[in-house]
């Protein structure tokens, strides 16, 4: 070994030599080259809607907020005729029937995606991703038309019992004496928790997929080592797939949230607007940005137009901002590393 | 005689003695393929067996039905029995769990946690079998089982470091000194160098060879001199093209290479086959 080495060490330096890469022409066939072309054109056309989207919207937004200042964050009523209007309430309830439908959603979704990729047997599970991704495919005027006749005359049940019974803990409080005779129908109706029940119906098949497919994802040998070590099934989901499917849990849920953030037509079918900002989702009335879009939109003015598309571009950045990062926490987590 | 804890958590036993293993009649099947016919083959405790045959014959098949990580594949199914120390582990008293326990594996990858630090690989099984153990004991266990593994040495400054962080012989043996930290009666090696280099794979077979007194080893080796370093005994498996594999010649190790009954297994040891 020294023997070899000790020639080249000893030598002269060489002459200086400066070095260039060589380049190296891929020479693409024709088919490969009109295939790179045209999936790079849809890719930055994606792009540009997505900015052009954005543009649109922060350019329609500068009469407001020069009109309204940072009052456009803190007022909460909305009444362009008295020339006072905000999206502090609507915010707040945006985040509350998405808060209740995650809280549903989450739980749901985590244990579905287990039950399938780790429990169901073969022929079971291939059934049950099809209903799943059937629930998907569900236009949401059906989650909202089945959330106002199907679901809101037994939510009010539930509502009724939080209240009585959890109803010391404010996010649980009804503005209404619980032993009150006819209180059916009356203050837990229409209320932000039974539009996050159809909310949650809604996002829960994006987020039950994505963690499946990171669950069915975790590496067969890590698996098999925790079952050969003598560990139960649970044991080996705690210990494998649920550290290496972490990312895809946190990242399936942010973007539920972010679709959650969004919806819009069964919102407006179940709640009745309200715009006091309140935590208390168990009680009748509230609204959300996109609710108070659809519903404002075709009596608007020119300049309370402007206003309503202010309140889509606050939705716009706050939805692509939860979306980037649920990107970034795929992609950085082990398994989303090798899967883009 | 050094019992290491509690008794009742079945992991006191004393470190001497293996368990003794016998395999009877295994069929086993992928599908309607039937990959291995009536196999019998004894493993006596404290013995070194070693599995060889071509690629494809069914011995890491055989392997895995003797822990029960055959079943484990959908479409698998089997018939035979498997006795340890005398009593059948797919009998259905039988907890799979406490089986696999008592029967390790070491599998052909390496197959550290890797988010874990390598001291919590090397008691990953207490925990994922839910055995309590203090503070103390743990470093005791930590230190023994990888001292065992030959490891120790090379890692024993950074047991907080993820297992990932090693390379993959360290980690090989990682997982060797993991699978030891159970206290099993049998470990089963599956090619467990064939991704190590050689002197890896020197300090594999140096553990092997300490580890006979208290375990019972098993192991499919591709390397005929590496059969003939680490075994006492030795079985020839071959799937003769179209049937299931089956089991030609087994014995003492020093016949089977030195004076082979059979024609095909002289040619096998001998590198002329196919
Ligand atoms: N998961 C599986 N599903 C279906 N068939 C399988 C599966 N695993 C193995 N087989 C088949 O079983 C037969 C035996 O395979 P096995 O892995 O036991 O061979 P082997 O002797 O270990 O080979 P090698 O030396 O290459 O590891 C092969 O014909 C293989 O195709
Ligand atoms: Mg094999």
């Amino acid at each position: 070994m020294t023997m070899l080495l000790e020639p080249a060490e000893a030598a002269p330096a060489p002459e200086t030599v400066i070095e260039v890469p060589r380049s190296i022409d891929p020479a693409l066939p024709i088919s490969d080259k009109v295939f790179f072309v045209v999936a790079k054109g849809i890719g930055i056309s994606v792009l540009v809607i997505m900015g052009a989207i954005g543009v649109f919207l922060g350019l329609q937004s500068i009469p407001t907020f020069r009109r309204y200042g940072f009052s456009f964050f803190t007022e909460s009523s909305w009444q362009p005729e008295n020339d006072v209007l905000g999206i502090a309430a609507v915010l707040v309830g945006t985040f509350t029937v998405a808060l209740v439908a995650m809280l549903i959603a989450f739980p749901l979704a985590l244990s579905a995606a287990l039950y399938i990729s780790e429990y169901a047997a073969p022929k079971v599970k291939s059934f049950l991703i099809s209903m799943v991704d059937l629930m998907a495919a569900i236009p949401s005027i059906v989650w909202g038309l089945w959330g106002f006749f199907l679901l809101q005359p037994k939510a009010i049940h539930v509502a009724h019992w939080l209240h009585t019974h959890l109803g010391w803990i404010p996010f649980f409080h009804v503005d209404t004496d619980p032993n009150a005779a006819p209180w059916a129908q009356s203050r837990y109706a229409a209320s932000a928790f039974i539009a996050g029940i159809a909310v949650s119906m809604m996002v829960l098949p994006m987020a039950a997929a994505v963690m499946r497919q990171v669950f069915s994802q975790a590496p067969i040998g890590e698996r098999e080592a925790a079952l050969a070590l003598g560990s139960t099934r649970w044991g080996m989901i705690r210990t494998v797939v649920l550290p290496f499917g972490r990312g895809g849990i946190i990242g399936g849920t942010m973007l539920s949230l972010g679709r959650a953030l969004g919806e819009t037509i069964a919102v407006v079918l179940i709640i009745s607007p309200a715009f006091d900002i309140k935590f208390r989702p168990l009680e009748i009335g509230t609204s959300t940005v996109s609710a108070l879009i659809a519903g404002r939109f075709g009596e608007a003015t020119s300049a309370q137009l402007s206003a309503l598309l202010t309140a889509g571009f606050v939705l716009f950045v706050i939805t692509l901002i939860i979306n980037t990062l649920a990107a970034t926490i795929v992609a950085r987590s082990r398994s989303g590393a090798n899967a883009d | 005689m050094t019992v290491i804890m509690d008794t009742s958590s079945g992991i006191g036993r004393p470190e001497t003695g293996g368990g003794s293993l016998e395999a009877r009649n295994i069929s086993a099947w992928f599908g309607s393929n039937k990959v291995l016919e009536r196999v019998s083959l004894d493993m006596p405790a404290n013995t070194v067996t070693a599995l060889i045959g071509p690629s494809g014959c069914g011995k890491s098949t055989f392997l895995r039905v003797l822990n029960r990580m055959h079943e484990l594949v959908p479409s698998a199914r089997l018939n035979g029995e498997v006795l340890l120390d005398g009593m059948d582990i797919y009998e259905s008293g039988h907890r799979i769990t406490e089986t696999r326990k008592r029967i390790g594996m070491v599998f052909q990858k390496p197959n550290p946690f890797p988010a874990m630090s390598i001291a919590d690989n090397v008691t990953a099984g207490l925990k994922l079998t839910g055995t309590r153990i203090s503070r103390s004991d743990r470093e005791d266990l930590i230190e023994r089982s990888l001292t065992r593994a030959s490891l120790w040495k090379e890692v024993k400054d950074r047991l907080k470091e993820p297992g990932a962080a090693l390379s993959g012989g360290q980690q090989q043996r990682l997982c060797i000194a993991r699978s030891l930290a159970v206290d099993p009666e049998v470990l089963l090696m599956d090619e467990p160098c064939s991704a190590l280099d050689p002197t890896s794979t020197r300090r594999v077979e140096e553990t092997i060879h300490e580890i006979r007194q208290q375990v019972t080893v098993v192991i499919v080796t591709h390397n005929m001199q590496q059969a003939a370093r680490v075994s006492q005994q030795c079985a020839f498996f071959l799937a003769e093209s179209g049937t299931p594999g089956g089991i030609v010649e087994s014995g003492a190790t020093k016949d089977i290479f030195g004076s082979p009954v059979d024609k095909r297994t002289e040619d096998y040891v001998n590198g002329r086959f196919g």
